[in-house]
């Protein structure tokens, strides 16, 4: 049964609701940037995300340029001029944005901390297993139960089918992009067991009514 | 030679390897890596000798062919050395190194060669026109599941038919290499998961879903041939090497050099007879696809004596330091096969022939890894917080993992620790000494949770009684 602070947690994020967001370079190339410390900058918008947000910067590599764009809404609190026009390696922190976090980030994060929450038992890549993914291609609810092989770690270039060890539940948060590396201790997936989902829904509820965006 | 400067587009100890012969043969060098390899010394090594111009370069991955190239042309590179894995047997990776507006020179094959010898099938339909015996098998990558099912089906009627007791097949993601993705299947009815496991696979590591299905061979030893040829028709070869010690992956553990050894095992078949064949086989079809690098010929012998051209390795192996250990070239002493592939790609003649090569004692490869050998060879991950090798005239070691510093393994990569290369007068005496090596080094570590570090040298030192040896 869950048990948590609901009125710590929110206090806690409204001394501070906001993120700072430091974007790296993707690649390798000559770094163009398109904005100033104290511009404001839009993430994705549209029905289906469809509309990228602000350009930060380009990169030109091979002849081919980048467009490197915000991902969230917020104000760019540091860019590294010096480098404008410049080559860049891969990784190197060029922009940072300062993000006032959203009423779905609030109830993400506080879920993080209601729900079970599998972690990453290794750095590594993972993967959903095709039948849980077609599922979730259907948009169709995906429940585990202890034994079920649930997701593939990638892992020096050897695939482990991880068996799900928790409490019988439905998957109510995916925290990672298949394919993508999460590092060991993450969170991968967050479940809810059947008896707890009422209280899931009352928390996203109170968050909806009291959070203001 | 105009100055040269080549590019590194490879990590760990043979990004080292090739490192220090560009630096015997007086050429700067360029390093990429990743965020996740920045504590290699492979990094490390260059960041710390004073340079005029910048050496090592952050790329988000190894197998990012944009990001080489980029690197290349900031740094002004005028070659490519590949390594081995990532873009080494890649045709279309070298074919661009060629024919792109700033061309640079790709330490290798010229991309034709490694189109036609690159993939298995391809060299399985010249080797066959050439006479050449190969594994009965499929000669292209099947994509569709009936038409997979019904050539196991046949390979195992073929083997019922030949009276083996336990036929199985092998299925493999054809654009896989160095033993992966690849699984045995025993019983056609257990073939249709087995296809779909490595289908996918295949698709998720290589970005392409063929499979290849042949004929298991169980009782055999995995025997190359290593060739070096150079533009300007020159061809010789540095003998024989026997890999058959892998893990259960099928990736080499211990190899050695040469094949076999009749002086210390009774084969049930003409050894040195099997050795010439496979050599001259090999040369055969080298001078065939008039081949211009140096390469490894990987051969199955089966305890009949019977050989089967299995691929042909068109880049630098990471065992290719046994067969240079117990060569000898007339006027040059021990070659380094990794500067003669560079002299190689960048247009130099050889200056010898075969008549002024010569073999000499027996060298041993051991691939020290962070394993456990008794779980499927599943890889560990952690620190290593002390690594010390033995200092002996008779062994050689090569690594990226630092000796002064705790060390975190990425997981990003294979978790392979160090090379050690035996050689000794005969083959007995090169095991005994192998044997003496594992028994001297220290390798100590920490897991996530604080368990002990999990190496393969106890295996190694069990299997090294097995060098050579039909079981």
């Amino acid at each position: 049964m869950i048990d948590v602070n609901l009125n710590a947690l929110l206090r806690q994020y409204r001394s501070n609701p906001y993120e700072e967001l430091h974007i790296e370079t993707p690649h390798t190339g000559i770094i163009t940037f398109n904005v100033k410390v104290g511009d404001l900058v839009k993430g994705p918008s549209g029905a289906w995300k469809e509309r990228p947000g602000t350009t930060l910067f380009t990169l030109e590599r091979e002849g081919n340029v980048k467009k490197i764009t915000a991902e969230r809404d917020g104000e760019v609190s540091f860019v590294r001029d010096e480098v404008d026009g410049e080559f860049c390696e891969a990784r190197e922190h060029v922009v940072t944005i300062r993000h006032r976090l959203s009423k779905d980030e609030i109830i993400n994060f506080i879920l993080r901390k209601v729900l079970y929450v599998f972690e990453a038992p290794e750095t590594a890549r993972y993967y959903l297993v095709p039948e849980l993914e077609a599922v979730r291609d259907q948009k169709k609810e995906i429940t585990l139960s202890p034994g079920d092989d649930f997701l593939i770690m990638s892992l020096m270039k050897r695939d482990t089918f991880l068996k799900y060890e928790g409490p019988k539940g439905t998957v109510f948060r995916l925290y990672f992009k298949p394919g993508d590396i999460v590092e060991q201790g993450e969170p991968l997936v967050g479940i809810a067991s059947p008896e707890d989902l009422d209280i899931v829904d009352k928390i996203i509820q109170r968050i909806q009514s009291e959070w203001e965006d | 030679m105009a100055k040269q400067k080549i590019l590194i587009a490879n990590r760990g100890e043979i990004a080292i390897r090739i490192m220090e012969a560009c630096e015997e043969l007086g050429i700067e060098t360029v390093v990429v890596y990743t965020k996740e390899d920045e504590a290699s010394e492979h990094v490390q090594r260059v960041l710390r000798e004073p340079s005029k111009s910048k050496r090592a370069y952050c790329i988000s991955s190894y197998k990012d062919p944009n990001e080489i190239f980029s690197v290349c042309d900031e740094a002004g590179c005028t070659a490519i050395h590949p390594g081995y894995g990532f873009f080494s047997e890649n045709f279309r990776f070298a074919r661009r190194a060629a024919l792109r507006s700033r061309p640079v020179t790709f330490i290798g094959p010229r991309w034709e060669v490694i189109r036609d010898l690159g993939s298995k099938i391809n060299t399985k339909r010249v080797a066959k026109s050439l006479n050449i015996p190969v594994i009965p098998g499929s000669s292209t990558p099947i994509y569709n599941e009936m038409e997979a099912e019904a050539l196991a089906e046949e390979l195992f009627f073929i083997q019922k038919e030949q009276g083996i007791k336990h036929p199985s097949i092998l299925v493999k993601a054809s654009a896989g290499g160095g033993g992966m993705g690849i699984e045995e299947v025993r019983e056609l009815d257990a073939f249709r998961q087995t296809y779909r496991r490595i289908q996918n696979y295949a698709r998720r590591q290589f970005g392409d879903e063929g499979v290849l299905i042949e004929q298991c061979l169980t009782d055999y030893h995995h025997l190359e041939v290593q060739i070096l040829a150079s533009r300007h028709d020159e061809y010789v070869h540095f003998g024989t090497r026997n890999c058959t010690i892998q893990s259960t992956g099928r990736q080499k553990r211990i190899e050695v050099a040469p094949g076999f050894d009749p002086k210390m095992v009774n084969y049930p078949f003409k050894a040195t007879k099997v050795l010439n064949d496979i050599v001259e086989h090999s040369l055969k079809l080298a001078r065939h696809v008039k081949y211009d690098s140096v390469g490894t010929w990987e051969w199955i012998v089966t305890r009949q004596g019977h050989p089967y051209l299995l691929e042909v390795n068109t880049r630098i192996q990471v065992e290719n330091g046994i067969s240079a250990r117990i060569s000898r070239v007339r006027g040059l002493g021990q070659p380094n096969l990794i500067k003669e592939q560079i002299r190689c790609a960048l247009g130099d003649e050889l200056g010898y022939s075969q008549e002024d090569i010569s073999f000499e004692g027996t060298s041993i490869e051991l691939r020290i890894v962070a394993e456990d050998t008794k779980r499927g060879f599943a890889p560990w991950c952690g620190t290593i917080t002390e690594l010390r090798f033995p200092q002996y005239e008779w062994a050689t070691v090569h690594t990226h993992v630092p000796t002064d510093r705790p060390y975190k393994i990425p997981t990003e990569y294979d978790p392979n620790l160090a090379l050690a290369i035996i050689w000794g007068p005969t083959s007995q005496d090169a095991i005994d000494r192998a044997k003496e090596f594992i028994d001297n080094t220290v390798i100590n570590g920490y897991g996530p949770r604080g368990e002990s570090i999990i190496t393969n040298l106890p295996y190694l030192r069990e299997r090294l009684n097995a060098c050579l040896r039909f079981e």
